[in-house]
């Protein structure tokens, strides 16, 4: 899900502006001292191929199509680190030529879209994928990568929107990352297929010994990177802060929504509500394309 | 196959196209800050800043028609805010929405009106790093031609099938055409980058004849600071 501008208060949106500046630059001071020169065409490449990818589209049931989003699998082919420099150049470009997502959302897309899907996606498959290597594993550890990926990633994006106070945070959290436990099926089976496809046909492409290996320390860095800005937002989203921008951002509302008076049965049936409203807008914009195409 | 849809405008020759490219970054960066901190109950303010994304318009010679179906990407999102409504107040949701398509209005004006190398040559100068900049250029640069491969291979398995297989099938089905088209991907940068290796290529790209900060750039800079300046103070 891109972010428009408008939804996350300018503390929020800031905050994860500086968070993923920072994770890009430390990501490229990284790659240029692992990766060789060979693989800076193939990330720039890899990031048109994702943009090809997802005009890729097949029908759903309910007249919603699915693509990939491809976080996880550029993280498994190229390494996570090139892999999320890549999924970071794709996000600023959808923004930049399609304005999916926002300017001042950048970060924030760039963070859930790029970040929490690359390293993500990469740790539940080294976990899964195991040593041996066998063709099923490989499906197994693709489709959980794809999977949770997707599920976490709306969870961030979730808490971002309910922090911002653009929707109720309960809501936002029940209804955002359960529609993608659905939806993440596909990314799931997906990535998976392409994993299976290219074990076949060219297993070599499959072999990360190469470029990019993540060591320990990248390891604690990516954890640091993903958990800071939970911290961060929590303490952005609900305390006064006193810094100089102050006045600009006391006045971008930056309160968050009382969510005290939801539980139980209201809970269930505004997520379910909301749901259907986001199933009804992917409709709508699907139908939209359907019939502006030639 | 027609994916000219991308930056189809940033080629005119209006006044907002003449600009430097940093202008553009940081007025439009500055303007949507400016949005983003207008209070829910200050209408003279949304519409000051309406009338400005209108000048604006006016002045980027952009068809409004493109404007308006750019507009079709933030769809969700409002309806997506518009559950939430109920609990947050109309107002509220009435000013979340029109702050956000101020905000795409603002976004489309940016990329419409700046060609992507000048862009990115902006973005360079920020001090964005080398590999992403780079990597954007490549993204760019072959973007269209794996575009068009994705359109005639989708074309090709739309002609071979008739009707609608189940979903496993489809899903089997269109993981192995991504297959091929990573395949291809990762064999054409290859193939690009012995070719360029072979042609001098030593890490950066030169860019032609960059557009040169003038007096026009400080007039609009100070111009847009000064609205934005003007409508915070104003509250």
């Amino acid at each position: 899900m891109h972010i428009p501008d408008g939804f996350l208060t300018t503390r929020v949106a800031l905050s994860l502006d500086v968070i993923s500046a920072a994770g890009i630059l430390f990501a490229a001071r990284r790659a240029r001292i692992d990766l060789s020169d060979r693989i800076i065409p193939l990330m720039g490449v890899l990031g048109a191929f994702v943009f090809a990818a997802q005009m890729l589209n097949f029908p759903v049931a309910g007249g919603t199509s699915g693509h990939l989003i491809g976080g996880s699998l550029l993280a498994i082919l190229l390494g996570p680190m090139a892999g999320f420099l890549t999924m970071a150049t794709v996000v600023i470009a959808q923004a930049l030529f399609l304005q999916d997502g926002g300017l001042i959302a950048l970060g924030a897309n760039i963070f859930n879209i790029g970040a929490i899907t690359c390293f993500s996606g990469y740790a539940v498959f080294r976990l899964f994928k195991g040593k041996s290597g066998r063709d099923n594993r490989l499906a197994v550890a693709g489709f959980l990568a794809g999977w949770f990926s997707s599920v976490i990633s709306s969870a961030f994006c979730a808490l971002q929107l309910g922090l911002s106070g653009a929707v109720p945070l309960q809501i936002g959290l029940a209804a955002i990352p359960g529609y993608h436990m659905i939806v993440g099926v596909i990314e799931g089976a997906l990535t998976a297929g392409v994993l299976g496809f290219l074990s076949r046909v060219r297993p070599d492409l499959l072999d990360t010994n190469g470029a990019g290996r993540f060591r320990g320390a990248d390891w604690a860095g990516a954890l640091v990177f993903i958990g800071m800005p939970a911290v961060i937002l929590v303490l952005a989203g609900s305390s006064s802060l006193p810094d100089p921008m102050e006045k600009l951002l006391i006045a971008s509302q930056s309160h968050v929504a009382e969510e005290s008076a939801l539980s139980g049965i209201d809970f269930l049936i505004s997520g379910t509500i909301f749901t259907l409203v986001i199933v009804t807008g992917f409709l709508l914009a699907f139908i939209w394309r359907r019939r502006s195409r030639p | 196959m027609r994916h000219n849809f991308i930056d189809r405008y940033s080629s005119l020759d209006s006044p907002l196209h003449t600009l430097e490219s940093r202008t553009k970054l940081l007025a439009f960066a500055i303007l949507i800050v400016g949005v983003l901190s207008i209070p829910t109950d200050a209408e003279a303010i949304f519409f000051s800043y309406l009338f400005a994304a209108a000048v604006l318009m006016g002045i980027s010679q952009i068809p409004l028609g493109y404007i308006m179906k750019r507009m079709v990407v933030l769809l969700p999102f409002i309806m997506l805010a518009a559950v939430a409504a109920p609990w947050k107040g109309y107002a509220g949701f009435g000013a979340l929405a029109v702050r956000a398509v101020l905000c795409l209005i603002l976004l489309i004006l940016l990329t419409n009106t700046t060609r992507f190398a000048e862009l990115l040559c902006g973005l360079r100068r920020f001090g964005f790093p080398q590999i992403v900049v780079i990597n954007l250029g490549f993204l760019y640069r072959y973007l269209f031609v794996l575009m068009e491969e994705a359109m005639r291979m989708k074309q090709a398995r739309d002609c071979r099938r008739v009707g609608r297989a189940p979903l496993t099938e489809e899903l089997r089905i269109l993981s192995s055409m991504l297959g091929t088209l990573l395949i291809r991907s990762f064999e054409r940068a290859e193939r690009m980058h012995s070719a360029m290796l072979s042609r001098g290529y030593s890490g950066d790209f030169p860019v032609v004849a960059p557009r040169r900060f003038s007096w026009h750039d400080i007039v609009f800079l100070a111009g847009t600071s000064a609205f934005v300046g003007a409508t915070i103070w104003a509250r």
